[in-house]
């Protein structure tokens, strides 16, 4: 139970439930890397033999596994934590995470048994998804249930740097694969490997978690019976915890969450993907940032038991919302100074009937946009071309001005597959010559790339991430009683994270096609951001002095 | 605090090596979903898979 000594150190036991909850979200990373690195192999192995109609299918599921199911794991797992304990329940994620982890490093691959292959995986997405769901609220509400009151930020914040461990840990353990047997047999089996590997973490955790006592404020309600009977009726049932539900969930995790995806992926994606800046280059820098910045995560989570949660978590939303726009020009400058210029020197103008031009917005990767505006726009905006809009005559296909040169673009709905593929690659080709004319560099030039303030920038963008998700935990934790914490904390957190964050890079991309402006897409965490800031502000209360067992 | 410290430095170094060694053909971009995990794009493809096929 919570102790007022805070000045005393950290205990053994304490050091150990920390580590045993760490390790459960360390996997969580660990797979969420694995399926990033790997994917290209993934697909070829499971789903290369599918028809175009049940790879459509099997798109959505995966979609599904990624985003819609983890809330529905968060609610099922809460709701498990909550009646029968913290200890069991994560237990159980942890176990259905390491070992579907571990499955499908020996699950056969499409061409040994069919589209009993791609099945199987989906069906371990989704388990994993669910245990995902599970994980985390465990792990925070245990780690805080044996934090002493006025130090579970600090102890919490050891959680959230997890995210950087396990990134490393896939990465170590892929490049040593592949390092070890080859390209071509990783291609071929050793890619297993990592998945495989993944049973060492699974049984170390499983050991130090079958060794730790349960959380003894949820044994004390135990104990009194006093445990709910309905976790859910009265997390979600009663408006008197429902409204703080969502407080927790527009005011604090959505925009928790935006400026985590904001600067753990999107800056990586946009030195990429809009400034052309070759990968090894973005991967060096962007780690640098990470390793830099993930101490924060521990001095916010600290500095929160001092000064309070609230004010760390909306400064960093604040500062996400008024400095990203000027931060993203900086990286600009930086990273590729011709482009900056390119964009400054040249008008590109888009000549389009407006019922031709559709909003992107493609969540699930399946929709194809096939009209000559949408067509156009895509062209330009995955050149990170900025350009104006301007009204075309009804029914005449779009068109695009660079300088003085207009190419005309075309329809691909209804075109036989290989007459789109060379209709695809002559546009191109012409949008991309007439781009180089105007002085739009193709690639970022290395002699020109500003590594320094490129790292300096990036690590700002990691040092928000610190800002909003060390003292996250804590805050979550301290909102809610103990009968229903485990409930009412996960699901705020995994709908914040998962459908605030994780459709980030789909609509900023949809918003940067559909208005012309790189920067644009920015739009997206800045308002979401800025909601929070404000929703934050007005409503949610400091918790750092709450008695988290007032209520038991 | 000490031994934490030395630690994750020697994480840190220790993943930069293997950054460094990785290059472009390192994903750091996280999970896929949706049509990009079941057709992954050719530029995200690892070496790997290139040398695969082309070997194939």
């Amino acid at each position: 139970m919570a102790t007022l000594d805070v000045d005393r150190p950290m205990s053994a036991e304490e050091k150990k439930v920390i580590f045993a909850s760490s390790l459960g979200t360390v996997f969580e990373w660990y797979d969420f890397y694995l399926y990033g690195s790997l994917a290209a192999i993934i697909a070829k192995q499971f789903f290369s033999g599918l028809d175009e109609g049940s790879a459509f299918i099997f798109a959505l599921l995966a979609f599904a596994a990624g985003f819609i199911v983890r809330p529905f794991g968060a609610i099922f797992f809460g709701r498990l934590g909550d009646m029968i304990g913290r200890k069991y329940t994560f237990l159980v994620t942890i176990l259905i995470m390491g070992l579907s982890t571990f499955i499908v490093g020996i699950l056969p691959n499409y061409a040994s048994i069919g589209v009993a292959a791609p099945v199987i995986l989906i069906c371990l997405r989704l388990l994993q998804g669910l245990a995902l769901g599970g994980e985390y609220g465990g792990a925070a509400t245990y780690v805080a249930e044996h934090a002493p009151h006025g130090k579970r930020g600090a102890y919490t914040s050891w959680i959230q740097t997890t995210a950087t461990l396990g990134l490393f840990l896939s990465l170590m353990v892929i490049l040593g694969t592949r390092t070890a047997i080859g390209e071509a047999a990783f291609a071929e089996w050793g890619w297993r490997v990592p998945f495989i590997v993944s049973i060492a973490l699974l049984a170390v955790s499983v050991y130090i978690r079958l060794s730790m006592n349960e959380s003894p404020a949820f044994q004390k309600m135990k104990a009194e019976g006093k445990t709910s009977k309905a976790p859910l009726t009265e997390s979600f049932g009663q408006w008197k915890n429902l409204k703080i539900v969502i407080l927790a969930l527009v005011g604090l995790t959505a925009g928790q969450a935006v400026v985590w995806y904001s600067g753990q992926f999107y800056a990586l994606f946009f030195l990429t993907q809009a400034l052309k800046v070759d990968g090894a280059t973005a991967n060096i820098l962007v780690a640098v940032s990470l390793l830099i910045g993930t101490p924060f995560f521990i001095v916010f989570g600290s500095l929160s038991d001092k000064i309070g949660r609230k004010p760390i978590i909306m400064l960093g939303c604040l500062l996400a919302v008024l400095t990203y726009f000027p931060v993203f020009e900086a990286l600009t400058k930086a990273a590729n100074p011709d482009l900056y210029a390119a964009q400054q020197k040249n008008k590109v103008v888009v000549t389009a009937d407006l019922a031709e031009c559709s909003f992107q917005f493609n969540p699930t990767g399946t929709v194809k946009f096939t009209s000559s505006c949408d067509i156009a726009k895509q062209v330009l905006a995955s050149s990170s071309v900025s350009y104006e809009n301007a009204i075309g005559a009804a029914g005449a296909p779009a068109t695009i001005k660079i300088g003085e040169t207009e190419i005309a673009s075309y329809t691909s709905k209804g075109l036989p597959a290989d007459e789109a593929k060379a209709k695809a690659a002559d546009f191109k080709k012409a949008v991309a010559d007439a781009l180089k004319d105007a002085g739009y560099p193709a690639k970022a030039d290395p002699a020109k790339v500003d590594q320094v303030k490129i790292t300096i920038i990036l690590t700002y963008l990691v040092i928000l991430v610190t800002m909003v998700y060390g003292p996250i935990a804590a805050m979550l934790v301290e909102m809610f009683p103990t009968r229903i914490r485990y409930t009412s904390m996960s699901l705020p957190y995994h709908i914040g994270n998962g459908w605030f964050g994780g459709l980030l890079p789909t609509t900023a991309f949809a918003i940067v096609a559909q208005t012309g402006n790189m920067y644009n897409g920015l739009w997206y965490p800045i308002i979401i951001a800025g909601m929070t800031f404000v929703i934050g502000m007005l409503f949610v209360k400091e918790t750092k002095d709450v008695d988290i067992y007032a209520h038991d | 605090m000490l031994k934490i410290f030395v630690g994750f430095v020697l994480f840190a170094a220790l993943a930069m090596f293997v950054i460094l060694k990785g290059g472009s053909s390192l994903d750091m971009s996280g999970e896929k979903h949706g049509d990009e995990a079941v057709h992954a794009p050719a530029e995200a493809a690892s070496v790997a898979a290139s040398d695969a096929s082309a070997a194939k």
